[in-house]
C-alpha cells in the first residue's frame, strides 16, 4: 500500500480529492421493536484500499446530523464534515486504512429513513416511520460491513451519537471489531438530554405546517414551518459551552450603526436578532431546515433518548462482559452535555469486567463539539492514530 | 496548579536507575499498573523486557497522549480521588514512583494500592538525609536540593517524608515491607548502614500484612 507522510496536523482540505456516495439495497430487517422493515437502502462512501487480508477497516459512525460524506469533497464540492481527520497522512490515514462511513438508519441522507417511500403506501413514511434503536442502526451498519466482505473491523470510531453506536459495536458484534474509540458519549442519555431532545421535538411537533398531512406534496410541504429549525438552535446552544460562546460572540451586535438599544422587525412581526449569538443560531436553524428532515430528526433523537445500556443489559458490567475489543475513551472537560463523568462511568464498567480500556480526558474549551472543531483535530489526530496503530 | 510546575527534577540518573530497581522488582509476565505514569517509559521498557501486561494512571494531558503514541493503556485520572474504579486484585504490581510526596492524600492512595494490587512499589526523595537536615539546620531555611528541587513556594512536593516516615505508616495502614532498597548516589542497595541519613531516595516493595 502506498505510504505518504504523516501530518502532524491536518486541515479540512479535502485532501482524499472527489468522493461519490454508493449506496447498497438490503431486502430489510427485522428491528428491535419486532417490526420488518424493508427494503432497505444504505448510503456510505469508502476511502482507502481494502486490504488482501481485509484487516484495516475502519467504520466511522456519525452524529445526530452527519451523513456517509466524511471526507474529501463531493459532487457538490462539500467537505466531508470529519475531513480533517480522515485522508491520506491524516489521523485516520487513508494510506493505510479503509474507511467507511454510512448514514444511519432512520436518517434523510439516503438510508432508509422517513423520507423514503413506504412501499405499502407509495408515500413517504414520515412520522409513521417505526420507532428505531441505537442496536438497530448498528444491526444495518453491520449488514453494510458484511456486503463489503468484511468479516472483522479494525475499529470502529464515533463521536457523541456515533459514540453510542461504536459502545453498541462493541456489545453486539465482539467478534467483529478489534477496536472502539468512543468519543464524548455515554452509555445512557441523562435525563437533562432527553429534556432537551423533548423540547426540540415540541418544536417540531408545535409547528402548524408540519402538523398538516402531507397527501400532495410529500415530504416537502412539512418544511414550511421552522419547528425544525428552532430544534437545531436548542441542539446548537448544547453543543457549545459558555466558554466558547463568549470567545466567539461575546455581546457583539451584528449591526455596528446601532447606538445602545435597538429592536428591529422582520418579516411577521419577528424579531430579526441583533447580537451575534443569534444570527448564529439563526443562520444554523436556517441551513438545517435545508438540509435535514423534521421526521428523521424526530426519530434519530427517540433513539437517542431510548439509548440505555445499563437498563437494556441489566447493569453496565453486564452489558460490557463478552466484549473482546481494545476500547478507547475519550470526553472534553467543556462538554456539559454528556460529561466526563458519563465516560467515566462506561470507563469504570468496562474495568470492572475487566476489559482493555483507555481513557483520555481532553482539556479542550469548545464543548460537546469539540471533535468536529479544528483546533481539537491535533490532539485528536495524535490521540487516535496512536490507537490505532497499538492495535495493529 | 501542579501543571504549572516546571518538572527539573533529574534523580537516579534521569529516572534510568530508580527504572531499572523498580523492573529488577517485577516477576516477567504479570500485570502492572503505574500511578503518575508520565508519558509511560517505565512501562514501555517493562512490555518489551518482561513482557509485562502494563496500564497507567496520568493526569497530565500532553503525556497522556505520549502514552496512547506508544501503545501504553492509560487512563486520565486523579489519583487523590481514589482509585475505587479498580477492582480488588486486578495487578500483580501497582507502582507508585517519585509521586507519593506530592499526593493529597497519600493514606488513601496507597491503602487503595494495596487493595488493587497483590505487591506496591513505592519510590520516594528521603528528606531525613543529611545533607537536607545540615543545611535546615544550619540555614534555618527549606532546603532546595536535587531530591527536593522545588521552593516551598512553587512545589509539587507538599509532603516532606522519611525512610523511617514510611516504615512507620506501612506499619500504621496495616501493610508489611518485603523489601527495602535504598538510593545512594545513584546506586542502589539492599542493606544499608544508616539509610534514613545516608539515602536520597527509598523504594519499597511492600504489601498488605
Amino acid at each position: 500500500m502506498p505510504t505518504g507522510p504523516i501530518k502532524e496536523y491536518a486541515d479540512s482540505d479535502g485532501l482524499y480529492g472527489r468522493v461519490d456516495t454508493q449506496y447498497a439495497e438490503f431486502e430489510g430487517i427485522t428491528l428491535q421493536s419486532g417490526v420488518f422493515l424493508g427494503p432497505l437502502k444504505v448510503a456510505y462512501e469508502t476511502y482507502g484500499t481494502l486490504s488482501p487480508e481485509r484487516d484495516n477497516a475502519v467504520l466511522i459512525l456519525h452524529a445526530l446530523s452527519g451523513d456517509a460524506h466524511v471526507a474529501g469533497i463531493d459532487s457538490n464540492g462539500r467537505l466531508g464534515w470529519w475531513d480533517a481527520m480522515i485522508g491520506p497522512g491524516k489521523g485516520i490515514d487513508t494510506n493505510e486504512y479503509f474507511v467507511i462511513c454510512s448514514n444511519c438508519l432512520g436518517g434523510c441522507k439516503g438510508t432508509t429513513g422517513p423520507p423514503s417511500i413506504n412501499p405499502a403506501t407509495g408515500k413517504p413514511y414520515g412520522r409513521s416511520f417505526p420507532l428505531i434503536t441505537m442496536g438497530d442502526m448498528v444491526d444495518v451498519q453491520a449488514m453494510l460491513v458484511r456486503h463489503l466482505g468484511i468479516e472483522k473491523l479494525h475499529s470502529v470510531i464515533g463521536g457523541s451519537m456515533g459514540g453510542m453506536q461504536a459502545l453498541e459495536w462493541a456489545v453486539r458484534y465482539p467478534d467483529a471489531v478489534r477496536c472502539a474509540v468512543v468519543i464524548a458519549a455515554t452509555a445512557r442519555l441523562s435525563p437533562q438530554g432527553i429534556a432537551f431532545n423533548w423540547v426540540g421535538r415540541n418544536a417540531i411537533y408545535c409547528d402548524p405546517a408540519a402538523a398538516c398531512p402531507d397527501e400532495k406534496h410529500g415530504h416537502v410541504y412539512q418544511k414550511m414551518g421552522r419547528g425544525l429549525a428552532i430544534a437545531r438552535m436548542i441542539g446548537h446552544i448544547t453543543y457549545l459551552s459558555e466558554e466558547t460562546m463568549e470567545a466567539k460572540f461575546g455581546r457583539q451586535l451584528r449591526l455596528k450603526d446601532m447606538n445602545g438599544y435597538s429592536y428591529s422587525l422582520g418579516e411577521n412581526g419577528k424579531e430579526g436578532g441583533e447580537f451575534e449569538v443569534e444570527s448564529y443560531l439563526e443562520h444554523q436553524g436556517s441551513s438545517f431546515m435545508r438540509r435535514f428532515d423534521e421526521d428523521s430528526y424526530v426519530i434519530i433523537t427517540k433513539a437517542i433518548d431510548y439509548f440505555d445500556l445499563e437498563w437494556t443489559y441489566g447493569s453496565l458490567v453486564n452489558a460490557f462482559k463478552n466484549i473482546s475489543a481494545k476500547m478507547l475513551i475519550m470526553s472534553f472537560n467543556s462538554d456539559w452535555l454528556y460529561p466526563t463523568a458519563m465516560s467515566l462511568a462506561i470507563v469504570r464498567a468496562l474495568m470492572a469486567a475487566k476489559k482493555d480500556v483507555s481513557f483520555v480526558e481532553l482539556d479542550l474549551p469548545y464543548g460537546h463539539d469539540s471533535f468536529l472543531v479544528n483546533a481539537g483535530i491535533p490532539s485528536l489526530t495524535r490521540i487516535v492514530r496512536g490507537f490505532l496503530n497499538g492495535a495493529r | 496548579m501542579r501543571a504549572e510546575v516546571v518538572e527539573f527534577r533529574s534523580p537516579f540518573h534521569q529516572f534510568e536507575v530508580g527504572f531499572n530497581v523498580i523492573i529488577d522488582l517485577i516477576t516477567p509476565g504479570t500485570r502492572v499498573l503505574d500511578l503518575g505514569c508520565g508519558s509511560g517509559t517505565l512501562l514501555q521498557r517493562l512490555r518489551d523486557e518482561k513482557d509485562v501486561e502494563g496500564c497507567g494512571v496520568e493526569l497530565d494531558q500532553d503525556k497522556v497522549i505520549r502514552c496512547i503514541e506508544r501503545g501504553i493503556r492509560v487512563l486520565t485520572l486523579d489519583l487523590d480521588e481514589g482509585l475505587e474504579a479498580f477492582p480488588d486484585l486486578s495487578y500483580e504490581y501497582v507502582v507508585l514512583s517519585r509521586t507519593l510526596q506530592q499526593l493529597v492524600y497519600p493514606d488513601r492512595v496507597v491503602k487503595e494500592m494495596l487493595r488493587v494490587g497483590s505487591k506496591s512499589i513505592i519510590a520516594f526523595p528521603n528528606f531525613g538525609h543529611w545533607g537536607i537536615v545540615l543545611e535546615y539546620v544550619f540555614t534555618g531555611r527549606s532546603p532546595v536540593c536535587e531530591t527536593h528541587p522545588h521552593p516551598w513556594f512553587n512545589s509539587p512536593d507538599i509532603h516532606r517524608l522519611t525512610i523511617k516516615d514510611f516504615r512507620d505508616f506501612v506499619q500504621k495502614i496495616g501493610g508489611k515491607i518485603e523489601k527495602e532498597i535504598h538510593i545512594i548516589n545513584n546506586a542502589p542497595s539492599n542493606s544499608t548502614f544508616w539509610p534514613n541519613r545516608r539515602a536520597q531516595w527509598g523504594c519499597f516493595l511492600i504489601s498488605s500484612a
